[in-house]
């Protein structure tokens, strides 16, 4: 047993999403919206009834007319269903918002870190706990208007867009694929909206049938079609053109949408075996009927080697499978069999457009110089909009490293070249220093070669750690960054157990005088999570890159494979 | 060629160029009959505070300077450049005056550390990498207690499983001091292994004594002797790396105070230079 100071234990709706939210807003959204009205309550448990998941993982938002809703591009975790007025949705940006503006200290600010950081570690101020209560979750209010359009008429005359009334549901695609939104929502009138964060979403879907098809079919309605004009493939179509290709074109799931406990089983046996385990999308060899356009998530490429498979490369957001091939046919007559195989990495949503209309509609528009070149011939660097490159010139170890301990899901992974790194540990300090003396990551991780992969959060593009969050602590910011809300952390640890990587901790925290905090039944210590946050409230980026003096670690984004290969070459 | 050949071709040759620049200078100084010891002691001077800073750049991670591995760069090159211009100053003479061959005696000593330390930490992280998994400094000591606790452990069960007392007695006389301690530093930092051969060879010789269970034991023990001549490896040669700055940073603040003092001296007697 510890003595410290004693605080309640947080538990999930300390910190209501809606604060505000009364008992009359949830019975009005039950009885008002259909989406609810359908649900049977009896289905929830007592620990969690429908009532208190809408009373605190959802909240009333109102915005006037012209106010931006949701921005294309930006991460989100929350579904939107509208109570009253009318909202837009605009699917290409074509209207200027701002940019979101980080809070940094500036420069006092930064140079203050020198002497204000704590003596003792993990160092939390306890007032803040202990008025939690009364408090609302962070960031629900800051940073929800994301822009004012002036002229809606303008707008709505000027390009594509789409009317969404009362009882109609938005910006399911983010929170379901954890990947960004893929079109703009302005309000047209003064509107309510109820929004349900990803906790309540989870919740719902998994107890009611109904609500869970519901938004699954509006997931795909929405996403296909803004997948295919999303995709630089089929920019240059015209609508009629789109419309006939989204009507044959079939949308697929393959694997686990919560990955990680499987493959944190699997690891610890064989990494080798991963690849046996991953669901078969495509087979080296077989006909190819359709383009694969990659929706969300990862696919491995391989080719049959013996009795084996070998890993190429891997394809991701927005890349296409199977192009080359069918390029190849309609240029050359050539055999429509594909060269590589695809295996789904985790969890893929693809969409499958049939070969013939690639051929018809795709093929013809496309300017030369955005199709693949011919077998054998090389590919400039250069060259690659369409993700058409997607088999990696590294060594097969590199690679099999890379795919098999899933790195490639990494935006901000750390690597160290152990031929560079000496030891001297100035990155660690450069992040203690940057995070009140308290390092966010371990110099520590799986080699291969001359190549470690550190325990430091890599802010991944499937960030499996925020499934299971029963508060929204750990959330994803608009900017893509995962990061957690310490106030609204109650320690449950279920991130850290759901990170495939272990690269979040559980710390034990202490008041201002360094005596721990302890749950005041119990006596136990309250634990927290925490991980890097790449210094995003630092001036000038991740402070354990520019502190390196050796060029022997680098954050990398691993969609980003010519700056990988380059790095790991140089 | 590789994107670190190319960047230190253009570096060598943009130093090269200013080392031209400078000595071109210092010969002008001459030809027109000035003291060119003024020149080129305050630019040495300037480019000894701009080595010193990057400690300081070091420190202040918080603000969004020039990052450390490109710092540290500018800091190598900047570093030839005032050796040349420090062979300049002293004019290629050895100094006569205790003073100036203290100030002449930490120049050279941090030059050399400096390019040491470069040397060092380019040569001996692909040497630890050559030797299996990177072990971070600290978990050395721990990580040697725990081979150790577990080479006792095993001889302490040889003893109740084969009723012999080979192992043991070797344990007690060999192993143990062998364990609790880094062992053959020097050997590590140059590359011999012998003390640890000498140790496998004598664990190999015990085998005529060993029934099938002692002579499954002594081959775990066999390979925790490796783990722990891994383990000193890597606490020998990341202790060097850790250790020359402490060298190098001290002499410099001495070198710098040196070289104050040095100015002071100079300006204090020079009236009438010109």
């Amino acid at each position: 047993m510890i003595s410290g100071v004693a605080i309640p234990r947080p538990r999930r709706w300390d910190r209501p999403f809606g604060p505000e939210m009364t008992e009359g807003d949830v019975l009005r959204v039950l009885r008002t919206l259909q989406v609810f009205a359908a649900i049977d309550p009896a289905q929830f448990p007592a620990s969690s009834p429908l009532h208190d998941i809408v009373l605190n993982d959802a909240r009333v938002r109102r915005h006037r007319a012209g106010e931006v809703i949701l921005r294309k591009g930006d991460y989100g975790n929350s579904v939107f269903v509208i109570v009253t007025g009318v909202v837009r949705e605009l699917p290409e940006a074509g209207v200027t918002l701002r940019s979101d503006r980080r809070q940094t200290p500036g420069l006092l600010g930064a140079i203050s870190q020198l002497w204000r950081n704590a003596r003792v570690p993990e160092r939390r101020d306890i007032t803040i706990y202990r008025n939690g209560h009364a408090g609302r979750a962070n960031g629900v209010r800051r940073g929800d208007l994301r822009g004012v359009i002036r002229d809606i008429d303008e707008v709505i005359g000027h390009q594509p867009t789409r009317p969404l009334g009362p009882q109609e549901m938005f910006g399911e695609v983010a929170a379901l694929s954890r990947a960004p939104h893929l079109a703009t929502y302005f309000a047209e009138t003064d509107v309510e909206l109820l929004e349900l964060r990803w906790q309540a979403l989870r919740d719902i879907r998994r107890r009611d049938k109904g609500f869970r098809e519901q938004l699954d079919a509006l997931y795909r309605a929405t996403s296909l079609k803004a997948h295919l004009r999303e995709s630089p493939l089929f920019q240059g179509l015209h609508e009629s053109a789109l419309e006939q290709l989204a009507s044959h074109t079939l949308f697929e799931t393959h694997g686990e949408f919560e990955w990680s406990g499987g493959f944190k089983e699997l690891a610890a046996q064989d990494p080798n075996d991963v690849l046996e385990s991953e669901p078969v999308i495509a087979e080296h060899g077989d006909y190819l009927d359709g383009l694969l356009l990659i929706r969300y998530g990862f696919g491995r490429l391989s080719e049959r080697l013996d009795h084996g498979h070998r890993t190429v490369g891997y394809v991701t957001h927005n890349e296409v499978f199977g192009l080359s091939e069918i390029v190849d046919h309609w240029r050359d007559g050539r055999d429509l069999t594909l060269r590589h195989g695809l295996r789904a990495v985790g969890f893929v949503d693809l969409l499958r457009v049939p070969t013939a209309l690639v051929e018809d509609y795709v093929l013809p528009n496309l300017p030369p110089e955005h199709l693949p070149p011919p077998p054998g011939r090389s590919i400039p660097r250069q060259a690659n909009r369409l993700g058409w490159r997607t088999e990696l010139e590294l060594e097969q170890t590199t690679i099999n490293f890379l795919m098999n301990n899933r790195t490639i899901n990494g935006t901000a992974a750390m690597f160290i070249d152990t031929d560079r790194c000496t030891g001297c540990d100035d990155c660690v300090r450069a992040c203690a220093l940057a995070h009140d003396n308290n390092p966010r990551f371990v110099r520590h991780g799986p080699e291969q070669d001359n190549i470690m992969v550190t325990n430091a959060c890599m802010h991944c593009v499937d960030p499996v750690c925020l499934i299971g969050c029963p508060t929204g602590a750990i959330h994803r910011a608009p900017d893509g960054l995962v990061v957690i809300d310490d106030i609204t952390c109650i320690g449950c640890a279920t991130c850290a157990n759901s990170c495939p990587y272990n690269n979040i901790r559980m710390v034990e925290i202490r008041d201002q005088r360094g005596d721990f905090i302890v749950d005041v039944e119990t006596q136990a210590p309250i634990v927290k999570a925490t991980k890097c946050d790449l210094c995003r409230d630092q001036l000038g980026g991740p402070a354990c890159q520019r502190a390196c003096p050796h060029e022997a670690l680098v954050r990398i984004d691993l969609r980003d494979r010519e700056r990988l290969v380059d790095w790991l070459t140089r | 060629m590789n994107a670190f050949a190319q960047r230190r071709l253009r570096n060598l040759a943009l130093t090269g160029m200013s080392a031209g620049i400078l000595i071109a200078i210092n010969q002008l100084y001459d030809m027109s009959l000035r003291d060119a010891a003024f020149m080129n002691g305050w630019v040495l001077f300037a480019g000894m505070v701009f080595l010193s800073l990057f400690n300081l750049r070091k420190k202040l991670n918080v603000l969004p300077l020039v990052p450390a591995g490109a710092w540290l760069q500018m800091h190598i090159y900047v570093g030839g450049l005032c050796s040349l211009l420090f062979l300049l100053h002293s004019e290629f003479v050895l100094p006569n005056g205790t003073f100036e061959t203290i100030l002449w005696l930490l120049f050279v000593v941090v030059v050399v550390s400096g390019f040491t330390g470069l040397l060092l930490s380019r040569i001996l992280p692909p040497r630890m990498d050559a030797r299996g998994e990177r072990v971070i400094f600290e978990r050395i000591p721990f990580l040697r207690a725990q081979v150790a606790r577990q080479v006792q452990e095993l001889a302490m069960r040889s003893v109740q499983e084969t009723r012999a007392s080979t192992i043991a007695d070797f344990y007690v006389k060999e192993l143990a001091p062998y364990l609790y301690r880094p062992r053959n530093f020097l050997g590590n930092l140059v590359g011999s292994h012998r003390a640890e051969r000498r140790l496998h060879v004598a664990i190999q010789a015990l085998e005529r004594y060993l029934d099938e269970r002692g002579r499954a034991i002594l081959g775990e023990i066999d390979a925790l002797i490796t783990a722990k001549a891994n383990l000193d490896y890597q606490y020998a040669l990341q202790l060097v790396l850790k250790l020359w700055l402490f060298f190098h940073l001290p002499l410099n603040y001495s070198l710098m105070l040196f070289s104050v003092l040095h100015i002071v001296i100079v300006y204090a007697f020079s009236a009438g230079a010109p």
